[in-house]
């Protein structure tokens, strides 16, 4: 318990990630599912730049004097989730694109619903 | 040649560049032969680094010129040039083959698109091939993943949304797995780089047990929702069926297939099988591969649509190859490996087969294919070579990978798995004869029927008949693709 409350980041975002997947998995509406596969990623995106935070650092941007190596967090998982945000970001722009199109042709957003209508 | 060493890199960039300039050319005959000139420049580069590698031995690409820990590197060796090889040729096959079917299958102005996304999509499964850095590993897995649901949405009819929906959902659980398993690996090493990675996974080996096999969990399921492992597939029947036949030849050879080589990638050289070998994931891959072999197979039977049956045999094959890895030899490595090739060769020839086969009796029912094999004997002799090929029959390249497996089954000692794979054969000729014998026999089946009616051209079928022949001339003379895969194996 103790080393819970000490990882706080990471469990935090472990709960995330479990409540991101089972709403990707359970929901059967699909603006719920997308929500679900964004709550997920964002999780993934605060466990990532946890590993890269060192309490008291500042942010690795050098203005007047440089304070040596030890002075500034870890800017690699931060980098690294700035590219996740933005294949995120895409992916769930097509998902949402692709809900409107399902909507067009089923009237339905309703997964239930629509395998019902699809025949198989 | 010292400048082979760009190829690789060369190769992403003309893929990217070029199918990047397809939506600005009007002409729909312009962009499909950039599409294929592009993907056979490729190929001729990817012949030349493999000519590199078997010359001076396995490379490292710096991109940028910065060294290892902080700058990409691309990691080609014996593996990577292979797949390189067999992932442009078959794509320029099934482009070249797509010439003639994409213009009944997708609207007019969405074919300049259509390219777009295949090259894109080549480019992206090329990079998760090279790539030594498992971030970019990651990237390229998302772009795959919706270039790939691209490719099956492109057709536009309502099947296809809900297909592509349902497949980009499932690939975006998969790649958040994986990406969750490089948060792992990072907290662990601090490194992206694979070997580096594997530097500092040997030197931590054995306090962080339950991290590892919680990483490789994440890996493994990630990885095998994206190549429809056999409880993961389930996208895979809806996205195959309802894509544009050349699109499905495409993710059925192609897309599944760059998974898998991430994953040995995964297995061999960033844990290192040493490490793998003392965790238990391997033995669940085996058994999951076992199952699926056999229940692709079944599932394949009960079909009655002609696309839905081969999709689900891709099912059971893609349990063949994680079978492959399952055992954990060399020599399963080794019929994985060939088993990739061998199954991007016969399924590619399938699908493209199956497209013309759908578009000239505009049926897709199995039933009603009854005396095909009298009006289009050049198509069916096509499917029947690829069929024979997967049952295993020998003179086909089904039997060596069959063959290889047995061999590997029998040096790791688990002698009851070849049950399974007899099973699985016998499962896999009852669902491909029946289309093949009331194809060509049967007096009330043959009846009235004119022969070569609904043939296509030779030209048309030219792409398919190269496979089918690829097919059978892999299948006499194998010996020189085992040896260079053997050197691929020895070389992880």
């Amino acid at each position: 318990m103790e080393r819970l409350i000490t990882n706080y980041y990471e469990t935090v975002s472990i709960i995330l990630f479990g409540i991101g997947f089972m709403t990707l998995l359970i929901h059967n509406n699909l603006i719920k599912k997308i929500i679900g596969m964004n709550i997920m990623d964002t999780s993934i995106f605060l466990f990532f730049t946890a590993k890269g935070y060192i309490s008291g650092k500042k942010a690795p941007i050098i203005k007047g004097v440089y304070k040596g190596v030890n002075g500034y967090i870890n800017p690699v998982p931060t980098a690294l989730m700035l590219t996740g945000i933005v294949v995120a970001v895409s992916v769930t722009a097509f998902a949402l694109a692709l809900t409107i199109k399902i909507y067009e042709k089923y009237g339905t957003i309703e997964l239930d619903e629509i395998l019902k209508k699809g025949g198989d | 040649m010292a400048v082979a060493t760009n190829f690789p890199l060369l190769i992403l960039l003309i893929l990217l560049v070029s199918s990047f300039m397809m939506p600005i050319i009007k002409r729909v005959w312009a962009v499909k032969w950039l599409s294929l000139f592009s993907i056979l420049l490729c190929l001729v580069l990817s012949v030349l680094t493999l000519e590199q590698v078997a010359q001076a031995g396995t490379f490292v690409y710096k991109v940028g010129h910065f060294e290892a820990p902080w700058g990409n590197e691309i990691k080609i060796g014996y593996l990577e040039s292979i797949m390189s090889i067999m992932f442009t040729s078959i794509a320029a096959l099934i482009i070249w083959a797509s010439f003639y079917s994409v213009d009944h299958e997708i609207k007019e102005k969405n074919i300049g698109l259509y390219y777009t996304l295949c090259g894109v999509l080549l480019a992206s499964l090329l990079g998760i091939v090279y790539s030594n850095d498992i971030f970019n590993c990651y990237v390229f897995i998302e772009i795959s993943s919706i270039a790939a649901s691209g490719i099956v949405v492109v057709k536009d009819k309502k099947e296809n949304i809900k297909a592509a929906l349902k497949y980009l959902i499932l690939s975006c659980l998969g790649s958040g797995l994986v990406l969750m398993g490089i948060a792992f690996l990072y907290s662990i090493t601090g490194n992206l780089n694979i070997d580096y990675i594997h530097q500092e996974l040997v030197k931590v080996n054995g306090l962080y047990h339950n991290t590892f096999i919680i990483t490789l969990g994440l890996f493994t399921v990630g990885l095998g929702v994206k190549s429809a492992m056999f409880p993961l597939h389930i996208w895979l029947p809806d996205a195959h069926t309802y894509a544009p036949s050349s699109s499905s030849a495409m993710l059925s050879a192609l897309v599944l297939k760059a998974y898998i080589i991430l994953y040995i990638k995964i297995i061999y050289r960033l844990f290192g099988i040493g490490l793998v070998s003392s965790l238990p994931v391997l033995n669940v891959v085996m058994v999951l591969g076992a199952v699926g072999m056999l229940a692709g197979s079944i599932m394949a039977i009960l079909q009655k649509d002609l696309k839905r049956m081969i999709a689900y045999s891709s099912v059971a094959q893609i349990g063949y190859i994680f079978f492959g890895i399952g055992l954990g030899n060399v020599l399963g490595l080794i019929a994985a490996i060939f088993h990739i090739i061998s199954h991007a060769l016969t399924k590619s020839a399938l699908f493209l087969v199956a497209g013309n086969i759908i578009h000239e009796t505009h049926s897709r029912e199995i039933s009603s294919f009854k005396g095909i094999g009298i009006e289009m004997p050049i198509t069916m002799g096509i499917y029947t070579a690829c069929s024979l090929s997967m049952v295993g029959i020998p003179l086909f390249i089904g039997f060596n990978s069959k063959w290889n497996f047995a061999l590997a089954i029998i040096d790791s000692n688990k002698i009851l798995f070849i049950a399974v794979l007899v099973a699985s054969s016998v499962l896999n000729a009852v669902y491909y004869l029946p289309i093949i014998v009331n194809g060509f026999f049967g007096e009330e089946n043959v009846k009235d029927k004119v022969f070569s009616s609904k043939e296509k051209p030779v030209s048309v079928l030219l792409p398919e008949l190269i496979l089918a022949f690829s097919i059978l001339y892999f299948g006499i003379s194998s010996k020189g693709i085992i040896a260079l895969i053997t050197k691929s194996v020895s070389g992880l």
